[in-house]
């Protein structure tokens, strides 16, 4: 288990560059910089952020280094991770 | 050997049974650490006797006796002769363990009700608040208001609070006066006022502002719409706007019954409608060697989860109960009871929704959408109008919009929900989404 409060992973969502402390989930590093987008809906291309929070309501799904559909809210941020929103 | 599902309260004070008294036990869970959903520290999070999870997790890392299988997640299970078969999915590779017992601790999550911009970024549950700061180190915005109804919302609002984050409120659906209904049951658990002191005292320390008998209805994004509401949920008078940039909206619970379902225990529909698993006096499930503890058998809190494990460890063992662990359950089954008598969630809330609201968050389904497929397409009966508009079809399997939208359908069609239609969507076939390529590997 990790102490760590420090931002020392850094990793890129949409392009743009974040950090996170290790053992923080995607969706709350993103959320700790500001982050209140974390993809659109597919028909009507409403803004996403979490909401169970816990993996149940898969709304903050995210594609990670190209796999599709992985929960922000559960899968922990790595060292150079490329994230971009599911569509 | 004992497979125990699920690493909350439960299956932790299991576990630790069964490691006592010298037998071999797997604890597979699907979080990457341990304590569930309501023992999930980071670090030392203020609450009510927040340090003692502390020997639970020892005995996890410690005991010779426990094998901690984590970030595994079980999507079925076969029961054969003598032995249980569960299937797992473990960092994309597909196991299996087949084990003589299974212990099922699977606990719940926030039950969500609709309203009016439930959909904006920033509206969540309070376990995903809660899930932020314990878990990740992270306060989920700049002013939260915590609502819904029951005694979460206050280690919620109190862990934010002393963590500095700013809390616009809590607004709480029921008069606290609910309780004098519940006289026998506070008696027998003077532990609880205890806490609920604690509680209060910590709220006058960060000086937050409750307000009860009102509800968030609308959120337009920037603020949120409050309205007095009767006991049913129904809208009285819409009376304030809050400004907030997070609201964490909770009304009771619901256990995943999944697991369970797959392997033929028999489940009932508990007294408020949640559908909840049969265990005799031992927290014996109705199929051969598998015992339910937790939630899973009826929203208690993890008092409650935590003896009914180490009852459940016992009877797998086939070892004595003690006289004091039944008492101990039967107090706290009180409390429980209480907690439904005092903070029911009614169907008042179908008055808060605007038609084009959706309420399947997936597949972005409105309240229109779905009160058309009965008026228009003549569905008269959810599973119909599912069918029509894919409501509860989505990723999270119906997981969070197939009671509301049965609750809606029954409105709609003048009837009651039936017992055997809430049992249906509590049940997949399926207990979590896995891929075909992942099945493909643990075959090779």
């Amino acid at each position: 288990m990790s102490e760590s409060t420090g931002a020392d992973l850094s990793f890129t969502f949409n392009g743009d560059c974040y950090e996170g402390a290790p053992g923080q989930s995607i969706a709350a590093a993103l959320m700790a910089s500001g982050v209140r987008e974390l993809r659109t809906t597919r028909f009507h291309k409403e803004p996403r952020l979490i909401f169970c929070g816990i993996g149940v309501c898969f709304d903050c799904v995210v594609v990670v280094n190209g796999v599709a559909n992985q929960r922000a809210c559960l899968v922990e941020i790595n060292q150079g991770d490329e994230i971009v929103s599911s569509k | 050997m004992i497979a125990v599902i699920g690493a909350g309260p439960a299956g932790l004070a299991a576990a630790m049974t069964v490691a006592q008294n010298n037998e071999q036990v797997v604890v597979i869970d699907s979080a990457p650490r341990p304590g569930g959903q309501y023992w999930r520290h980071l670090r030392k999070v203020e609450g009510y006797k927040s340090g003692r999870s502390d020997k639970y997790f020892r005995a996890l890392e410690e005991s010779k006796k426990i094998i901690y299988i984590r970030g595994a997640q079980i999507w079925s299970a076969v029961q054969s002769e003598n032995a249980i078969t569960l299937n797992y999915l473990a960092a994309g590779i597909e196991s299996s363990i087949t084990v003589a017992k299974v212990i099922l601790a699977t606990g719940a999550h926030d039950r969500a009700l609709p309203f009016t911009g439930w959909e904006r970024p920033g509206v969540m549950t309070p376990g995903a608040a809660q899930a932020l700061l314990k878990g990740h180190n992270v306060i989920a915005g700049q002013k939260i208001l915590i609502t819904g109804t029951g005694p979460f919302l206050l280690p919620v609002a109190v862990g934010l609070a002393a963590a500095g984050a700013q809390v616009a409120g809590i607004i709480e659906a029921h008069s606290p006066l609910r309780w004098l209904r519940s006289p026998v049951a506070l008696l027998l658990n003077p532990q609880k006022s205890i806490e609920l002191i604690y509680y209060i005292r910590k709220i006058y320390q960060y000086k937050l502002k409750v307000s009860f008998n009102r509800a968030v209805i609308a959120y337009d994004g920037r603020a949120a719409s409050i309205a007095t509401v009767d006991t049913e949920l129904r809208i009285k008078e819409t009376v304030s706007k809050i400004d907030c940039d997070v609201i964490a909206a909770g009304w009771g619970f619901t256990p995943d019954v999944t697991l369970g379902g797959i392997l033929g225990c028999q489940q009932v529909v508990d007294r408020d409608g949640t559908v909840i698993f049969a265990v005799d006096r031992d927290q014996r499930s109705s199929a051969t060697n598998i015992w339910i503890a937790g939630e899973a058998t009826g929203i208690g809190g993890a008092d409650l989860a935590l003896v009914e494990g180490r009852i459940a460890a016992l009877s797998a063992l086939g070892l004595a109960i003690p006289a004091r662990l039944r008492l101990a359950r039967y107090r706290l089954q009180k409390f429980a009871t209480a907690l439904q008598v005092s903070y029911p969630v009614g169907n008042g809330w179908q008055g808060w929704i605007a038609l084009e609201s959706k309420i399947c968050r997936c597949e972005e389904v409105s309240l229109g959408e779905i009160c058309a497929s009965v008026s228009e397409l003549s569905a008269n009966d959810a599973r119909t109008s599912k069918l029509f508009t894919r409501a509860g079809m989505g990723m999270c399997q119906g997981r969070i919009c197939s009671r509301n939208v049965s609750e809606i359908i029954a409105k709609q069609t003048q009837c009651e929900v039936t017992e055997q239609e809430r049992i249906g969507y509590s049940n997949r076939p399926i207990s979590a989404p896995i891929s075909l390529g992942a099945l493909a590997n643990g075959i090779k």
